[in-house]
């Protein structure tokens, strides 16, 4: 599995290609994407070469949300450094941008663990009325310790998240942040975390409007259902999200152990491996229980493997 | 060129003859075509008997007829004839081949790729002697042919269609030519800064030997049609439903080797546009000039080919997700494709959009691509459509006056 599709909707605003021919719309209402095609990429047009256009368009500084897509040879190892440092010199051309989606890029365009990034940390810096923010892919991405008062959703998407992005992440001084959803993948494309990697968020003492915690798209899911259901963290939650991983009868039954795990408001486990009487129990703890999409585990060379939902 | 035209047609009363395999789906289907258009049953040819010389056209075509050329694939014994046809020129031609006395000896062996190069130099000789043998028998107009055989030769040479749809404007992905092997392809694929590629058999049909690669230099990946089995030391190459994953730059430079003794076609891959959640391209077959029949193959995988057992959707759930204006234009994209086969009543386009919608670009062309049992277009299958379409059209510098 990967994702085949761009988006449609950002934000509840429709996404719309951005054409340096055409006026803007409203932007109150459009969420633009700035995406480079092949033929565009061949005639040497740059991605920060859009953006420049977008940015000489009367109305450009009513921006609100804007969607990062594919720029130029982005499935050969191309990084996001360019994208990063024309953002950030666009700080006062965007004064409203509170949505922001970094990498809207199709496994047809790069597959996600190929999509380069870099430090994001810029971004940060110089848009602060940012207050949601996805990011695609995990290879070479950094974030530095964000300090943002206004930062409520942080998404980032990946089939192997580094542990220092992780790190980054949780260092960060985000009092604002509700949402927080981190993709980790697999090791073979660098998501090589473990369970002491998120350690600090555990504890319960950071983030402190934090009500929605994902920890996706996980080879460890089973370890970190294990630990989550003993944490702190989980007495403020109301949204736990453990799905895309390869969570199993070991993560649910201790889910199902933990005293907390009915006080959430809602647990999403789909894309998982639990035994359907396990399943069963799950969906009796009272509480919105998304446990679709069961998996089959995979036979090869005798061994079975569990494989998670967004990975290569 | 197939025109709209006032003149008279083919009405009913007319025979229609077939040169195809026996027990071909296709034939029961055109059959069935034919009887909802009020005709009876075609004549069946059958390409093994015709290319042994147990059947003669001349005793069997009459003035006024209308024929019809098949696809000569799927029936084993009308491979290994074809594939002896071409024996000798492959043989001159430096690729993979086998003599006609290993080709005797080859016992049906499902999904095995067999020299590809050898069979379509072997079907180009067949398609000049049926060419030549039906001009000998001198009907002229009065005898109406569906097909043309140097155009069928044409759509079954990617890189000539390649070559000829680049010269008239036509929007395709940029080529790489024909390597000769892995190495002058990861070179090329350096000089044109393309580091995805699809590598397609020169000569392969309905997703055979199929492989899209990506390299950033560092890590590889190749999804693939093709499944490799070692047999007494050398490689042998069969077609697979079930998607390959390569992730070894070894393997991957082994298989292409292999392709490449077959002749290959490499072009870049160029995105494709994405619809309920999986990335698509279109298969338009064009009839008399226009597009008609149209369908969305819908995959999770690089590779979207129908034989793949991939999903589907409608020319009008298709229509509405990439809009008016790109689906007109993905139509005229057609319709010009089609163009290098003018004397060909019908034709399967395969069309990609690019995820903006914005853009187009044709990926094949298929001479026998108008097998799309179910999807229909104005009320009519697509062979109903093309018997429909012969009442309705002539041609300009072709058979009918």
């Amino acid at each position: 599995m990967s994702i085949h599709e761009n988006l449609t909707t950002f934000q509840g605003k429709n996404v719309e290609d951005f054409d340096p021919d055409q006026p803007l719309g409203d932007p109150r209402t459009v969420a633009y994407r700035i995406r480079l095609e092949w033929d565009e990429g061949n005639a040497g047009t740059k991605w920060v070469d859009k953006f420049a256009q977008l940015l000489e368009k009367p109305d450009s500084g009513k921006v609100e949300s804007l969607v990062i897509g594919a720029w130029e040879e982005v499935g050969g190892g191309t990084d996001s450094a360019s994208i990063v440092e024309a953002l950030a010199a666009a700080r006062d051309d965007l004064p409203g941008l509170k949505h922001l989606f970094f990498g809207d890029i199709t496994s047809e365009e790069s597959e996600i663990s190929w999509i380069m990034q870099t430090d994001l940390s810029p971004i940060f810096e110089a848009h602060r009325q940012l207050e949601y923010v996805t990011i695609r892919g995990g290879g070479g991405l950094a974030l530095g310790r964000v300090r943002h008062e206004r930062l409520r959703e942080l998404i980032i998407q990946s089939g192997g998240l580094p542990p220092q992005a992780i790190h980054d992440v949780l260092a960060s001084d985000l009092p604002a942040l509700e949402h927080l959803e981190l993709w980790l993948g697999e090791p073979n494309y660098g998501g090589s975390a473990t369970a002491e990697d998120l350690a600090p968020l555990l504890g319960g003492e950071q983030f402190p409007k934090l009500k929605y915690l994902g920890l996706k798209d996980s080879v460890i899911a089973d370890e970190l259902a294990g630990v989550l259901a003993n944490s702190p963290i989980l007495e403020r939650l109301d949204v736990l999200d453990i799905s895309m991983g390869t969570l199993g009868d070991e993560g649910a039954r201790a889910l199902l152990a933990s005293s907390q795990i009915s006080k959430l408001k809602k647990l999403d486990v789909h894309h998982h491996f639990i035994s359907d009487e396990l399943v069963a129990k799950l969906q009796s703890l009272g509480i919105d229980v998304d446990a679709s999409d069961k998996q089959k585990p995979s036979e090869w060379r005798g061994e079975q493997h569990r494989f998670i939902a967004v990975s290569e | 060129m197939w025109r709209d035209s006032t003149s008279q047609g083919i009405r009913s009363g007319r025979r229609f003859v077939v040169i195809g395999n026996p027990g071909s789906p296709r034939i029961g289907l055109f059959d069935a075509a034919l009887d909802r258009q009020g005709h009876p049953p075609a004549v069946l040819i059958p390409w093994l008997d015709w290319i042994e010389g147990r059947s003669h056209l001349s005793d069997i075509l009459r003035r006024g007829d209308v024929l019809r050329i098949e696809s000569p694939g799927r029936h084993f014994g009308t491979e290994r004839a074809i594939l002896a046809c071409g024996s000798e020129s492959a043989e001159a031609d430096d690729c993979a081949f086998l003599s006609p006395a290993q080709v005797s000896a080859l016992g049906f062996d499902k999904g095995r790729i067999l020299c590809p190069r050898q069979w379509y130099l072997g079907f180009r000789l067949l398609l000049n002697r049926l060419k030549r043998e039906l001009d000998e028998l001198g009907m002229g107009s009065e005898l109406v042919l569906m097909n043309d055989c140097d155009e069928i030769a044409l759509m079954f040479d990617k890189p000539a269609c390649h070559r000829a749809m680049t010269a008239a404007g036509i929007p395709v992905p940029s080529s790489l030519g024909q390597p000769s092997c892995y190495g002058e392809l990861v070179t090329r694929m350096t000089e044109m800064d393309h580091l995805r590629v699809f590598v397609k058999l020169a000569h392969g049909s309905s997703g055979s030997g199929i492989v899209a690669y990506q390299t950033d230099g560092r890590r590889h990946l190749a999804w693939t049609t093709v499944e490799t089995e070692a047999h007494s030391g050398r490689m042998q190459l069969y077609n697979t439903r079930k998607l390959q994953r390569l992730t070894s730059q070894s393997d991957i430079a082994g298989l292409i080797d292999a392709l490449c003794k077959n002749r290959v076609h490499a072009e870049r891959w160029i995105p494709k546009a994405g619809m309920d959640g999986m990335c698509f391209d279109l298969r338009a077959v064009v009839i008399a000039a226009a597009p008609a029949h149209v369908v969305a193959r819908l995959s999770t995988s690089p590779v979207t080919n129908l034989h793949l057992l991939n999903q589907r959707r409608s020319a009008a759930v298709t229509r509405h997700r990439i809009g008016e204006e790109a689906w007109s234009a993905a139509m005229r994209t057609c319709a010009a494709a089609m163009r290098i086969a003018p004397k060909s009543l019908y034709g399967g386009i395969d069309l990609l959009v690019t995820p903006d919608f914005k853009r187009n670009a044709v990926l094949e062309i298929n001479a026998f691509g108008d097998q799309l049992p179910g999807v229909l277009h104005n009320g009519l299958e697509t062979y109903d459509a093309e018997i429909r379409a012969l009442a309705a059209v002539r041609v300009v510098e072709g058979a009918i006056a």
